[in-house]
């Protein structure tokens, strides 16, 4: 095999794990999206929070393991508390003031992590059985970075299996496309919104836990993954979930291959997508609802 | 009587904001500068959140284009006059704005939100990344200021500070009148009924879109005045300075906390910010966690803002005073 071929497969790995990373982000972003029409600004916040909980987990205990499985819960405990003490308050006013408190929230937590760990970047190592290169047909890969696409893959699947195979999925699978009339069935909406919230937070935790050891934790973690995630949201579709899967690969691909050829307008890529897929369907690629 | 007063209070506010440079010195004269600054982009901001009920998350870039416009414009076209300048940057930002209209006002509520959200990111993106243009990360600075000046009757030198104060002083009061004027008309009526109900407003004949796209430009415009002001004042505009994402929440939260909807409301709330700025930078430099807790309790327990508040106070002061 020659070079050029290995390095196109090195990419391509790289954009599929980056793409699998985003979709952990977007996923949680276009659920809450669908349910409550809000688009949580604070999303990305939350991400960047569970990576500084898993450096501070690993601080404390040492283990890698421990934080993947303690910091993005912590994470989604933090997500549940906005969603029942602030967000739960304003719904009936309308979505201005919801937007407006999780721009709020976006900046108080953006300054609580430079005031509790300050804004040098800090390492967190991946555990040791994950260190090091495989070597697969012929190129040599980060064991880690497979490790990444595996355990986002296995979120997915455990996602999916949730949302279609479930009666909780069903519910919440109706609550997206009409939450009032789920609620007049009978439904507890507010018990289901704050456990989509919760369920969005935490993917976005495990996306953060994973991406820590990759670009270490520094306060401006989540500016890149948290715009690509909004543009996923825009771009698919809002609310709806494979147009977010879709979008979130295509951008991984555009990202990790757009660098290697265009490495200075890489980003501009994703937005020409955007603005390309709007003009031809304002609603996004899978989008059904304003 | 209460017309008299109105008058009288304009008065005064005005013979205040002329004597303010020789009773305040040079410090608090560059305050007040950003404070207007800041006013008339936080007008724009309200301009559509308030009277047209479209939230931006992205006004930054047309207050962005408005000041690299003008210091382009500056360093590179010699003896270019200061008006034409900032007329320069006021047309970039209307063209700006033109060229969104076709994919924003299609879009209502939350989607104009997120659009606007990431065109503002790609503005910021792309300011950081076409350095030949707009000098990267260091910004544009150091462009000649051209005088102030009248062929044969005055000439200003605007580097100096009070004479620019006095040009910026009347730039923005003209602009934050025109906008006033404004949602004065029966245009500014048509916006607000949009904000009501825009379904209605359609079936009664008028181009809701057409209007929104009129409204858009309009808001970009004078947020591009704004920026124009900004760039000649600081003699320096940066990606992380005009067009980073903090720059479009500023000015919504003054809205915000000034009170949303009223048309002094953005005034007041940029007035309550800088003056807290002052205060909260004297015992840490965190401004955006005091800025965003304050941001959250006033949407959370005086979503009407200040302005709100006062009318509520006003409102059950009189009352009491009649039962009295």
């Amino acid at each position: 095999m020659d070079s050029m071929t290995a390095v196109y497969i090195a990419q391509g790995l790289h954009g599929l794990a980056y793409g699998m990373l985003l979709f952990l982000v977007a996923s949680g972003l276009t659920l809450i999206f669908g349910m409550m029409g809000i688009l949580n600004l604070a999303h990305a916040s939350f991400f960047m929070l569970s990576s500084y909980f898993c450096y501070q987990v690993v601080q404390m205990t040492g283990s890698f393991w421990m934080g993947l499985l303690i910091a993005p819960l912590a994470t989604a405990v933090v997500g549940v508390l906005v969603e029942r003490l602030m967000l739960r308050r304003l719904r009936a006013f309308g979505h201005v003031g919801e937007l407006l408190v999780t721009v709020g929230l976006m900046l108080i937590i953006l300054e609580s992590v430079q005031y509790f760990w300050g804004t040098e970047s800090l390492p967190l190592p991946p555990p040791e059985m994950l260190e090091g290169m495989v070597s697969i047909a012929g190129i040599n890969y980060p064991i880690y970075r497979l490790f990444v696409i595996g355990m986002s893959l296995l979120v997915l699947i455990i996602l999916f299996l949730i949302l279609f195979k479930t009666r909780l999925g069903m519910i919440v699978r109706a609550a997206v496309n009409d939450a009032d009339m789920v609620n007049a069935l009978g439904i507890n909406i507010p018990v289901i919104f704050s456990m989509v919230f919760a369920i969005g937070t935490w993917m976005a935790g495990v996306a953060g836990v994973a991406i820590a050891p990759i670009i270490t934790v520094f306060p401006g973690l989540a500016d890149q993954i948290g715009m690509d995630a909004f543009l996923v949201v825009i771009t698919g579709g809002f609310g709806s979930l494979g147009g977010a899967f879709l979008v979130s690969l295509i951008f991984g691909f555009l990202n990790s291959y757009g660098i290697q050829f265009v490495s200075q307008l890489a980003p501009v890529l994703m937005f020409i997508f955007m603005a390309i897929v709007l003009i031809i369907k304002p609603m996004g690629l899978f989008g059904e609802r304003e | 009587m209460t017309k008299k007063l109105t008058w009288i209070f304009w008065i005064v506010l005005l013979v205040f904001l002329l004597a303010y440079p020789f009773l305040f010195g040079a410090y608090y004269t560059n305050v007040v500068v950003i404070f207007g600054i800041m006013s008339l982009f936080a007008l724009t901001v309200n301009l559509l959140l308030g009277f047209t009920g479209l939230l931006s998350f992205g006004h930054a870039m047309f207050f962005g284009v408005g000041a690299y416009a003008t210091a382009l414009s500056l360093t590179h076209i010699e003896g270019l006059p200061l008006l034409v300048s900032i007329l320069i940057g006021i047309a970039a930002s209307a063209v700006f704005a033109l060229i969104l209209c076709p994919i924003l006002v299609r879009a209502s509520g939350t989607a104009f939100t997120m659009l606007t959200l990431a065109f503002g990111m790609l503005m910021y993106t792309l300011s950081l990344k076409l350095r030949d243009i707009t000098g990267g990360e260091d910004g544009i600075g150091g462009f000649p200021t051209p005088d102030f000046s009248i062929p044969g009757v005055v000439s200003f030198d605007m580097t100096d500070p009070l004479n620019f104060y006095y040009f910026a002083l009347v730039v923005l009061l003209v602009s934050m009148w025109a906008l006033w004027f404004l949602t004065k008309t029966p245009f500014g009526t048509v916006i607000i009924a949009i904000r009501d109900n825009s379904m209605r407003v359609n079936y009664m004949g008028f181009r809701v879109t057409h209007t929104k796209a009129l409204v858009l430009v309009v808001s970009s415009s004078f947020a591009g005045v704004a920026g124009a002001v900004y760039a000649l004042f600081q003699n320096l505009v940066s990606s992380d300075g005009v067009f980073s994402i903090l720059t479009s929440f500023a000015p919504l939260i003054m809205t915000v906390i000034g009170g949303v909807g009223s048309f002094f409301g953005p005034i007041w709330g940029a007035g309550i910010m800088m003056l807290l700025e002052e205060v909260v930078t004297l015992y840490t430099d965190r401004f955006s966690l005091v800025s965003g807790i304050v941001l959250i309790l006033v949407v959370m327990f005086a979503p009407s803002g200040v302005v709100g508040m006062m009318r509520i106070v006003k409102a059950k002061w009189l009352l009491r005073r009649q039962k009295i």
